[in-house]
């Protein structure tokens, strides 16, 4: 059975492996969704918090005209942003450039997590030196091996001992009459 | 009416302090008397201040526009049904809404605490006064909702237009009240720490209350998306907006937290560290209830402009140096002797959610005071928008997704390879099987495809986890059903949360459709005629108008025939309220369980044509579906166990004096 199964996930792995990578090959965008692109990236400056994609508003339907405008004269969506910048000031960019002080936007939150992985492992290394040794009687979920329901019949077994335990007059006052 | 609300005000501001007061003296001079009395008084804050809210609401009905804030969010047109909506609309009032869910939760708190915790419980319940006191505070000298005007107007000004959506009835509430609802577990646990009580005493407690705060801040937030959606007319659900971001962080420590806690329950660790979540989710609660309550916009001025936002910020600040504190003068005390056997575990597994869920948080965070940031540093303002959040958060969701696949496999304390890759070959065969089938189906892009795959991978290694559990008691000799019904209840915890996982699923599938498969179009409309889009060919055939006392409404009929050709209609509908020069829209939607057509209305110019953004959104009735599965999830981790939870677990605690853990 198990080797019907690694024979199964190969055949799987060896198709996934072109399919993943054709991927990779994405199709030439129209300008209509180059446009969206664009129109994602840039902020409405008359509407509170929302980009010239999202907002209804006459100016936003007109600067969304200008993105297209400019798309089918052949200009490139960096040069299109950058005339934007250029007439309304850096906040309208809907998230801050890759670039300058903007870059700590970026780079912090990627330091803290790194920073946060590394505390992690930190911990787990410390953790896993024992302070003290824990009894190793009922290492039930260890899955020993015996078949492969073992463990759930483990848990099967505990939650019945639970509910009998509860339904019945508990054990503990049994041992004390 | 007025006067009897303020008065209500008052007289709980002084039944707070004396509990606040009374039970720390009653702790001191160890007078069980005098901790009755408290008790009994903290009680009496839910009937004040429901007195205080059903008197600003009559003021609402009888349109007495003599009072301030009557005045400023309604009007003789308003439909009553909005007053509730109303009553929240505005900072005063939104502030006495958050004063009587805090009473509630507070008195709910104090009469739930189970008897074997009445040591810690005059602490806890100074914990719960003092928000308590401080809410009350604003409410009577910074916001007060009865302020009366020496010259009444004759109409009021209305209330703003985009909140009279059914889903403002529920939205606002129940995201205001999960927040501040995680006063109550924050309460109960520094209750016991400063107690001394480091144990795991608190933990069944905790992770109810914060169940509960966690589904009701759950809810209010999809409810919240699920407003955007028909209403703010950009066909998206998620905007990153400071608003929603403020709810959302505590959320996610929250997360944190459920998840961590069942391995304090279990294992006896990470004691520490979950004191530390419920300290942060606490201040981003805080945080998030001061941004909700009055500035939409992080800048310098939401907090400086205001003497409110100076008082916020101290409440704020104070909060954050209480609880850390506290911490850390019990810190030695919390130090757990479990060691973790292995990082292939489900207790490593949890610490890798947890620092996926702070990692989320993080970024989130970071997002939104950035622009402050570079306020502060730059002296120019930046807009820190969706795409920053989806391109630095959407990866480390896509992580999570995996992970919740994966770690619910996982057997507690240490696993082999073989063991791990034993159980997990079914559900990753599968996920990759589904890949594939998708990839040949024609999806090419690479995170769609994760992301699908992630999803197929979750609900296989559940249906695994149900299936295997089932027939183990099966083989006991009960039938499917009976076997199935009584796996769930014997171990609600664990099985109300993969339905939880299930329901989060099918927001990824959401998300994932809209994201990666959603199109959209803006198409200029003279009636009759038609434009298509993806199968989907709409007509405009015209519009009709109705002038109403405080809009004028427009209806666009839309004839639509759908990809199998079946013909139907919509209307997408659009107000001008020109009291307020302001519009809003409702977008028609045409939904099924494959996909949205969604079509709303835009500024149109004059003279018959009408402007539309047409989008196709695929899987999105998932989104909301998945709302519903969230909410049932939580009922059955919740449900209390073979009688009343809290009793049984602290009965059991004193049964025996190493504690019984619950399977999870």
């Amino acid at each position: 059975m198990s080797l019907t199964r690694k024979t199964l996930l190969l055949l799987a792995l060896l198709l996934a492996l072109p399919l993943v990578l054709s991927c990779m090959t994405q199709s030439a965008l129209t300008i209509e969704e180059q446009a969206q692109a664009i129109d994602k990236g840039l902020m409405c400056p008359i509407c509170a918090g929302e980009t010239i994609d999202q907002s209804q508003s006459t100016l936003a339907q007109q600067m969304r005209e200008v993105v297209r405008e400019k798309l089918a004269a052949g200009e490139t969506g960096d040069q299109i942003i950058a005339y934007f910048v250029e007439r309304y000031g850096e906040s309208i960019l809907a998230a801050p450039k890759k670039a300058g002080f903007s870059l700590v936007a970026w780079g912090m939150p990627v330091l803290g997590i790194v920073f946060g992985a590394g505390v992690l492992v930190l911990v787990v290394r410390r953790m896993r030196r024992p302070a003290s040794q824990e009894p190793q009687g009922s290492s039930a979920h260890a899955g020993s091996g015996d078949g492969e329901m073992s463990p759930y019949l483990a848990v099967v077994d505990e939650d019945l001992r639970q509910l009998i335990g509860k339904g019945q007059s508990p054990p503990q006052s049994k041992a004390a009459s | 009416m007025v006067q009897i609300g303020l008065l209500s005000l008052y007289l709980a501001l002084a039944v707070s302090v004396y509990v606040l007061a009374g039970s720390l003296v009653s702790k001191a001079i160890k007078s069980p008397q005098l901790l009755e009395s408290t008790r009994f008084s903290a009680y009496l804050l839910p009937a004040l201040l429901g007195v205080a809210t059903l008197a600003l609401i009559s003021a609402f009905l009888q349109h007495d526009f003599s009072v301030e804030y009557v005045a400023a969010h309604s009007n003789l047109a308003m439909n009553p049904a909005y007053t509730w909506v109303a009553f929240y609309a505005g900072n005063e009032g939104s502030l006495l809404y958050l004063a009587l869910v805090l009473a509630i939760f507070s008195a709910l708190a104090i009469l739930l605490m189970p008897k074997d915790m009445v040591q810690s419980l005059p602490y806890t319940m100074a914990i719960l006064m003092a928000a308590n006191v401080f809410f009350l505070a604003v409410l009577v000298t910074m916001a007060n909702p009865f302020a009366v005007s020496a010259f009444p107007p004759l109409d009021g000004q209305g209330i703003n237009p985009l909140l009279t959506h059914p889903g403002m009835f529920m939205h606002p509430p129940l995201q205001m009240a999960g927040l501040i609802a995680i006063t109550v577990p924050f309460a109960v646990m520094m209750g016991q720490m400063i107690d001394g009580r480091v144990g795991d005493e608190w933990v069944e407690l905790a992770r109810v209350w914060t169940l509960v705060a966690w589904t009701v801040l759950g809810i209010g937030i999809l409810l919240g998306s699920w407003w955007a959606y028909t209403i703010l007319g950009w066909g998206g659900f998620w905007g990153w907006d400071p608003i929603e971001n403020v709810a959302l962080m505590p959320w996610l420590v929250l997360t944190a937290f459920v998840h961590s806690i069942m391995v304090q329950k279990r294992r006896g660790m990470f004691r520490m560290w979950n004191v530390v979540l419920v300290n942060i989710a606490f201040t981003l609660a805080l945080f998030g209830v001061f941004i909700n309550r009055g500035g939409p916009v992080v800048s310098v001025h939401s907090f400086a402009s205001t003497a409110l936002g100076w008082t916020f910020l101290g409440f704020l600040g104070l909060g954050l140096t209480f609880s850390f504190g506290v911490f850390f003068w019990r810190l030695n005390a919390l130090r757990s002797m479990v060691a973790l056997e292995s990082s292939l575990s489900r207790e490593a597994a949890f610490l890798l959610n947890n620092l996926l869920f702070l990692a989320v948080t993080f970024v989130t965070l970071w997002g939104v005071m950035f622009p402050l940031i570079s306020e502060i540093f730059q002296g120019k303002t930046l807009t820190v928008g969706a795409p920053f959040y989806n391109q630095m958060n959407g990866p480390v969701l896509l992580v999570l997704l995996l992970l919740m696949g994966v770690g619910p496999l996982l057997p507690w304390r240490h696993a082999t390879r073989a063991t791990v890759w034993h159980t997990l070959q079914v559900p990753v065969t599968g996920a990759l099987a589904v890949a594939v089938v998708l990839a040949a189906l024609g999806v090419r892009n690479l995170f769609a495809l994760l992301s699908f795959g992630a999803c197929a991978l979750v609900v296989i290694s559940i249906s695994l986890e149900w299936a295997r559990g089932v027939r183990a008691r099966h083989g006991r000799g009960e039938n499917y059903l009976l076997a199935f019904g009584r796996l769930i209840a014997a171990n609600r915890p664990r099985y109300g949360g993969y339905v939880v996982h299930l329901a989060i699923v099918m927001l990824a599938l959401g998300v994932a459709g809209k994201t990666f498969y959603g199109v959209q179009q803006d198409v200029n409309l003279g009636p009759g005629e038609i434009t298509t889009l993806r199968g989907y060919t709409v007509q405009y055939l015209g519009d009709r108008s109705l002038v109403k006392a405080d809009r004028d409404e427009i209806f666009y009929d839309l004839a639509v025939t759908l990809p199998g050709g079946k013909e139907t209609t919509l209307v997408a509908w659009r107000a001008f309220y020109p009291d307020k020069n302001m519009a809003v829209t409702r977008a028609a939607i045409r939904s099924t369980p494959w996909e949205d057509l969604y079509i709303i209305s835009s500024e149109s110019p004059d003279g018959g044509r009408a402007i539309f953004r047409i989008h196709v959104n695929p899987l999105i009735w998932w989104m909301w579906t998945g709302g519903i599965v969230f909410i049932f999830g939580t009922l059955v981790a919740l449900w209390p166990q073979q009688g009343f939870a809290l009793e049984l677990a602290s009965s059991r605690r004193k049964l025996s004096p190493s504690p019984v853990r619950t399977e999870v």
